[in-house]
């Protein structure tokens, strides 16, 4: 008796358990016709509105497409705007929008639309306050937007690829973004558009825009599913539950790569990132306050043995000049060398000896001396490195690992010697570009360190912001480079590629050094291979 | 709690000066005394006003709003699986304690409930769905629809289903124990009542009634619990939001988060409460 209820409970729950599963499959199996591409991506989407949520932004990048945008080889050129022109002061711009974009709902875009967009942000994007702040004018002559602002800010045309723009006969009427929610019918200009956000299933959806004029995509539409933790982001590759993998400014996890590889199913973009794993000293405490001693210090570093070991064979050892070979205005400059005798000489010709006898350097002043090196858990295999390598070179040094905040709080008070942390390629571009706006002194941000107030370095970021011609503004980055590799503010520990795998069933991949994969070239021209 | 909201607001990517960031303190209120800050938050709370998330840019009520109900329909079932389950199991376990079932039971209660909830929710997500492909990897449906959401939430519940029966089953084992050797069950059993009647018609009851009680409290532990799985099946869920909430500083959140959920632990007590008055007579209001 006791045996048959066994049995009976047991079919009840297979039949509960299968039946749903079942269902479901064949629920996918009759949407699996169109070609429909999945990105899986670790950037969640919170909530569903494409002006307030972070990467929901990101990802509209292709609904609702920028003024501007970069090309696979890092050059600036117009995505909404056909072109744009700037003031000899560099105050006015002016961009001449598209004739050709049309809204998902019909309506053409306008100057407007671009006008309204960009007032729009500065009013109700607290990371976009600068434009509140410096916006004196905007108006529209014809299919021109202008833009007038009380100071040169030569950089714009590059913070114009981040922005989106918006339907002005949509948002208008939206007076508090945050409380407006989206879910549906999102009304966008690009070759696709935001057609369903949806929180609970941890999916956004997008299909084609029926009034895009330009090239025809060549797939019907494509899933972002997003994932709150890689291993399973890891599997859901592997189980074939999604075609590829995007993160902003990341690689797939370099640990991984392997695995895929041995499917036998998956190929992989390779881009020199523009974002690196950066150690930064605090240059306004003793001993870093020291170029000598940072010289020396710089050769205490096992560069490679750093590479091999966080990036997997995907790194290699940079040069003092911290900017990575993929980003424009490159210069080649002396590499860092690891060398602990050199270290130990130049650390000795500084003032830093062992007076006591106890193995471990002091300060010149004669004083013990121990290093804080402030870090986020993510980063605790580098700084154990790190570690040990100024233990050998007579530098007693201590870990301190914070969460975000607590590591942001820090590094603002100043609390650190030194700090090990990433820069993304944003990052390296904003400001006065080529990483000039982690270090300048001027700024405060979550991720900027703000530690360098040399009236020369200043100088020269005020003298690259008053220039707008991109030629002569990359006249400016060996200056930059030079800067870095004479004073060494920061070091890059490696320059590392950023892998994205992909389904080998897609093909026609076109990465850009600011947002990857994730771009309306590779969208437009990504196809699933015939057979 | 060290860290600034504002500078979770404008994100990692953003440099601003310090006036700008000021600015930004002065329109949300930040730069007011935190006890100026409270009733402010009191008043507006007064008139159903919740606020909005410094880091998710929402109305903190549609935020709660869109994600508790799923959080229940992880956890709801969750409680009363681990309950029957629980208390069915324990009382057998307690009843005859030294049969090698009964033993078994307990250990394998005990080996659950000593088990990270992450680790195993990721163990059960491997082999179940990615190896055997039975169930989906994460969400909380695919296309929608009750099967597709039964079959979404079969594994997570079924991980959280297991904590709670291993807790529920080692309460109801000992609270058994305890019944068992009461002077009445001994006289049921004088009176002729057979094993399994003296268990389920009079050692039972009294002994489920710490077990309403944990069924209570079980609600407020599975939702933070339920971080764990909802992390492991990307699930947004009154878990998640409230760690984000922790990690972004998101103080509104935070507040209205907490609300709920002590409101919902309260509303299990009063359940509790009453299901006491259902099993014990002797706490029964009397006219």
């Amino acid at each position: 008796m006791r045996q048959r209820r066994l049995i009976f409970i047991a079919a009840s729950l297979a039949l509960v358990l299968t039946c749903p599963a079942s269902w479901a499959r064949a629920q996918g199996e009759a949407k699996a016709a169109p070609a429909v591409l999945r990105i899986g991506t670790p950037n969640e989407v919170k909530v569903p509105n494409i002006f307030t949520d972070y990467y929901l932004g990101l990802f509209a990048h292709v609904s609702n497409p920028p003024l501007m945008r970069m090309t696979s080889d890092g050059t600036l050129t117009g995505l909404v705007a056909e072109s744009w022109a700037v003031s000899a002061d560099n105050t006015v711009w002016t961009f001449t929008v598209r004739d050709d974009l049309y809204w998902s709902d019909g309506m053409k875009l306008t100057a407007e639309d671009v006008r309204f967009s960009v007032e729009y942000t500065g009013t109700n994007n607290a990371a976009a306050r600068w434009i509140k702040d410096t916006l004196k004018e905007s108006r529209v002559e014809g299919r021109n937007a202008v833009f007038a602002f009380t100071k040169p800010y030569a950089a714009l045309a590059l913070e114009f690829a981040t922005y989106i723009i918006l339907p002005k006969h949509v948002w208008e009427g939206v007076k508090d973004p945050a409380r407006y929610s989206n879910p549906d019918g999102n009304v966008g200009c690009g070759p696709f558009v935001v057609e369903r956000v949806d929180t609970a299933s941890g999916a956004v959806r997008f299909g084609r825009n029926p009034y895009w004029k330009g090239a025809r995509p060549k797939i019907d539409g494509y899933e972002v599913q997003c994932y709150k933790n890689a291993e399973v982001l890891a599997l859901a590759l592997e189980k074939g539950d999604v075609d590829t993998y995007y993160a902003y400014a990341a690689s797939y996890p370099y640990a991984g790569i392997e695995r895929l590889k041995s499917t036998g199913r998956f190929e992989f973009v390779e881009k020199a990132n523009l974002g690196l794993p950066l150690l930064a000293f605090n240059l306004k405490k003793a001993p870093f306050d020291d170029r000598d001693f940072r010289d020396a210090f710089s050769y205490a570093l096992d560069y490679a043995e750093i590479a091999k070991l966080d990036a997997l064979g995907y790194g290699k050892t940079a040069t003092r000049g911290f900017v990575p070979p993929g980003m424009g205005g490159y210069a080649e400059k002396p590499a860092l060398v690891h060398d602990p005798v050199r270290a130990r000489e130049l650390l000795s010709a500084a003032g830093y000896r062992d007076g006591n006898g106890n193995g471990w350097l002091e300060d010149r002043a004669g004083k013990e001396m121990t290093l804080s090196i402030l870090i986020r858990a993510e980063q605790s295999r580098v700084a154990e490195l790190v570690k040990d390598y100024l233990s050998k070179v007579g530098i007693r040094a201590e870990i301190r690992s914070l969460d975000m905040n607590a590591w942001v709080a820090a590094k603002d008070r100043y609390d650190y010697g030194l700090t090990i942390a990433r820069t993304t390629p944003w990052g390296m571009l904003m400001h006065a570009g080529w990483g000039t706006g982690y270090f300048d002194s001027r700024r405060t941000g979550q991720g900027v360190l703000h530690v360098l107030d040399d009236p020369v370095f200043l100088d020269l970021a005020d003298r690259i912001l008053a220039v707008a011609d991109p030629v002569k503004r990359e006249s400016f980055a060996a200056e930059v480079q030079d800067y870095y590799a004479r004073e060494l503010p920061g070091i890059a520990l490696y320059w590392n590629m950023a892998v994205t795998p992909y389904n080998k069933a897609f093909s026609g991949w076109r990465p850009d050094p600011l947002y990857g994969i994730y771009n309306i070239e590779t969208l437009t021209a990504v196809e699933r291979n015939k057979g | 709690m060290p860290g600034d909201p504002v500078a979770n607001i404008v994100g990692a990517e953003a440099g601003l000066e310090e006036a700008q960031l000021a600015a930004i303190r002065a329109q949300l209120g930040l730069d007011l005394p935190p006890l100026r800050q409270y009733a402010l938050y009191l008043g507006a709370l007064l008139r159903g006003d919740f606020g909005t998330s410094y880091h998710f840019h929402a109305g903190v009520a549609s935020l709660i709003l869109s994600r508790i109900g799923w959080t229940l329909l992880l956890v709801g079932p969750s409680v009363l699986i681990g309950a029957a389950l629980g208390a069915f199991l324990g009382a057998r376990s307690g009843w005859n304690p030294r049969r090698a079932g009964s033993r078994i039971s307990y250990a394998a209660a005990l080996a659950v409930s000593s088990t990270p909830p992450y680790f195993l929710a990721l163990l059960l997500l491997y082999l179940l769905s990615f190896r055997l492909g039975l169930f989906p990897l994460k969400g909380f449906y695919s296309s929608g629809g009750f099967p597709d959401v039964l079959h979404h939430l079969a594994l997570p519940v079924t991980v959280l289903s297991l904590f709670s029966t291993a807790r529920d089953l080692t309460v109801m084992r000992g609270s058994m124990i305890r019944e068992k050797g009461r002077p009445y069950v001994t006289f049921a059993r004088a009176k002729g009542a057979a094993d399994g009647r003296a268990l389920l018609r009079h050692a039972l009851r009294n002994a489920s009634l710490p077990l309403a009680t944990m069924a209570a409290m079980d609600l407020g532990f599975l939702f933070g619990g339920a971080l764990f799985v909802e992390i492991a099946f990307s699930m947004n869920g009154m878990g998640t939001l409230i760690y984000e909430a922790v990690k972004a500083r998101d103080y509104p959140v935070l507040q209205g988060a907490f609300l709920a959920v002590s409101l919902t632990v309260l509303a299990g007590n009063v359940l509790a409460d009453a299901l006491y008055a259902v099993l014990d007579p002797r706490v029964r209001v009397r006219q």
